[in-house]
């Protein structure tokens, strides 16, 4: 992908060719397989897929949050122009919070129950050593505040919040060090739709003014949609569609793309009936050859089987792994 | 709050009854509330008012969907229609062609004899798929179960053996949710599943004793947005082709439009809105389906589509608002909102709101 290359000087944090994934017996799962992608300072990138096609396997390697079987395989992951793709961990312990942080999938478990939310939301703080405890207070009350949730709740624990207090809680948290990078892994996906849309004009609200980047990972494409700059649309482990969110929702080029839109009823319009995919995504441990997702495609041809359609630019930004058409 | 006699004397219940006099009715709820104590010792005597006055009709073979946030008393719903447990008010009627009167009308406890008979016409799908099928056994088992207890064992001759048939019918029954070989899924355990597969046994173990009603308690809520049009897609032709009628949950309007003729709206315990799917999605007029509407992704009305913004949450429901139950967010909010409680009027045939705009 030598185009996005170009963009490069302006780009915060890049992954380019990363594979990633989980040792087993029974072999290699490659959940990210060959990604690359370019996040430009204050950009908003959307990640979308099924489960199991890596999009969160991608968000902890980016993290570097990999343990025990969990390994990068190749490629590199560049963090201000800086390959941090195997950096120690103490360097990589100063990058989190501090410039990149992230709102883990279902806040109800990531925060700690015996711990008043107050100490969860300056603990970070503290272990990169901002300042006095006093002053952690104060700049926790500073996060909640921006989250709209009442100071009083600073010494709350979790179990006495709502779930969009906690998942506003967990945005507090990854807001605390001011990163220049937030990833928040399907933040709003057990919330209510009102709740949803409150938390999500949240974050774009905060983005605005703290001009951070955000990569939002779900499966729920039609939300995306609505909220990214940029859409990347992962299936089994490879971006299979990246460009601009509103390129690739009115002009998808690569089927599994046009199967994901073809997915969730509309509010306006005639009622028809939905396609939706047939099928499941493919053994990451053994994947088909050719296009993964060619056992699946409406639209295959000969060839598919064979070999593997590399990422193509079909429009200026706009980027497909097919060749159909 | 009184409890009418009949469906008469209600006149919001007599208006419902317009709006499906072209279908025959199969269940009718009658200003249904049910309250949940607290077993607090400082809180004796409270109550939480999870469903307070909920009228609706369900027509024979019509999908309505009851659409709602978390609270908004749509799964309480959902559980007193199927006798989970009882009702505090109201009555539930359940067309029956056996009875004098043509129905049979439950507002107490039912007898394990009458609870056996009405579970076999009025079944349930839960919403998780990780937490209903019990972990210990066999899909095999798990699905035998109700054609045992319901005897629906039926057999094809004289010589077919009782474990052969059951045996065939449960093969028939994981072949037409999609599950197949069904002798691959049979002997596996409900771990040994993705999500939308245990879904699938689970709309599987609904529709096995084919009941005439069905209460999906949000089927997809949990599953991937690529799985949950196949479900849905399902249930929708199980529905059409036994002519069940389907009582939907969801909290997703998009999706209530898509499966249900009618959307009942709920807030907080009460029924805010009831219509036809286009009328309540199209032309919304409560103040609170505007809200829901404006709130659910929906990329192909423009991608910088105007939003109606409100704050606060779903009120306490141990001490609901007084008045109107939404005049708390409601951004149309007038002084008598906050005194009594608007009655649900008709804004059009068969579309009624519970507001005084």
């Amino acid at each position: 992908m030598s185009a996005m290359k170009e963009t490069l000087p302006e780009s915060i944090l890049e992954c380019q060719d990363l594979v990633a994934g989980y040792e087993l017996k029974a072999g290699f799962v490659r959940a990210v397989d060959g990604v690359s992608f370019a996040l430009k300072r204050g950009e908003f990138l959307g990640i979308a897929g099924e489960s199991g096609c890596g999009k969160t396997t991608l968000a902890y390697a980016v993290m570097r949050l990999f343990r025990d079987n969990a390994k990068i395989k190749s490629g590199k992951i560049l963090f201000g122009g800086k390959d941090i793709t195997h950096a120690p961990e103490e360097e990589i312990k100063k990058l989190r919070w501090e410039h990149i942080s992230m709102v883990f999938q279902s806040a109800m478990n990531a925060l700690n129950p015996v711990l008043q939310i107050g100490e969860q939301l300056t603990d970070g703080w503290l272990a990169h050593k901002r300042g006095e405890v006093r002053e952690a207070k104060a700049r926790a009350l500073e996060v909640l505040k921006l989250v709209d949730i009442p100071e009083d709740r600073y010494n709350a624990y979790p179990h006495q919040l709502s779930g969009g207090m906690k998942q506003r809680v967990m945005i507090a948290m990854a807001l605390m060090l001011q990163p220049e990078v937030i990833i928040l892994d399907e933040p709003t996906t057990a919330l209510d739709v009102v709740v949803q849309r409150t938390i999500i004009e949240k974050i774009q609200e905060l983005r605005k003014t703290f001009r951070f980047s955000v990569i939002f990972i779900t499966h729920d494409l039609s939300l995306l949609v609505e909220i990214s700059d940029l859409l990347a649309i992962m299936y089994a482990g490879k971006i299979v569609e990246y460009g601009p969110a509103s390129e690739v929702f009115y002009n998808p080029v690569h089927p599994y793309t046009r199967g994901l839109m073809a997915s969730f009823p509309t509010l306006s319009g005639p009622i028809v009936r939905m396609g939706g995919i047939e099928g499941k995504p493919p053994d990451l441990i053994d994947p088909p050859s050719g296009c993964r997702f060619y056992p699946r495609c409406p639209d295959r041809h000969d060839g598919c089987d064979r070999d593997t359609p590399p990422l193509r630019q079909v429009r200026p930004g706009h980027f497909a792994a097919c060749d159909g058409e | 709050m009184t409890r009418p006699r009949s469906g008469k004397s209600d006149p919001a219940i007599s208006r419902l009854a317009t709006v499906n006099d072209m279908t025959e009715e199969i269940l009718r709820l009658e200003s249904v509330s049910k309250h949940f104590p607290i077993r607090s010792f400082r809180r004796f005597g409270e109550v939480v008012h999870a469903m307070d006055d909920v009228s609706f009709i369900l027509g024979k073979g019509e999908v309505l969907a009851l659409v709602g946030e978390s609270g908004s008393g749509k799964t309480t719903t959902a559980s007193v229609i199927a006798q989970l447990y009882p009702i505090t008010s109201g009555v539930i009627r359940l067309a029956d062609p056996r009875s004098p009167n043509g129905f049979q009308s439950v507002s107490r406890k039912l007898s394990g004899k009458e609870l056996l008979s009405y579970r076999k016409r009025v079944q349930m799908i839960f919403q998780d798929p990780f937490g209903s099928l019990n972990p210990t056994h066999t899909i095999e088992h798990i699905l035998s179960r109700p054609y045992l207890i319901h005897d629906k064992v039926v057999r094809e001759n004289e010589g077919e053996k009782r474990k052969a048939a059951l045996k065939r019918q449960l093969q028939q029954l994981l072949r037409s949710v999609g599950l197949e070989p069904p002798q691959q899924f049979l002997d596996k355990f409900p771990h040994e599943l993705s999500g939308g597969q245990r879904q699938r046994v689970n709309i599987a173990r609904t529709f096995s004793i084919e009941p005439e009603i069905v209460l999906a308690d949000e089927p997809t809520s949990m599953l991937d947005v690529s799985i949950r049009i196949s479900i849905m897609n399902m249930m929708l032709a199980f529905q059409e082709e036994r002519q069940m009628s389907f009582l939907y949950i969801t909290h997703d309007l998009a999706g209530a439009r898509y499966m249900a003729q009618r959307i009942v709206v709920m807030y907080a315990g009460m029924i805010m809105e009831i219509g036809t799917s286009d009328e309540v999605v199209q032309r919304s007029a409560h103040p609170y389906t505007k809200l829901l509407r404006s709130a659910a992704p929906a990329p192909e009305e423009g991608l910088m589509r105007k939003r109606l913004i409100t704050q606060g949450d779903i009120p306490s429901l141990i001490h609901p608002p007084s008045g109107c139950r939404f005049h708390p967010r409601c951004p149309y909010v007038m002084a008598q909102c906050s005194k009594t409680i608007p009655p649900l009027k008709e804004v059009e045939s068969g579309h009624s709101i519970r507001c005084f705009l």
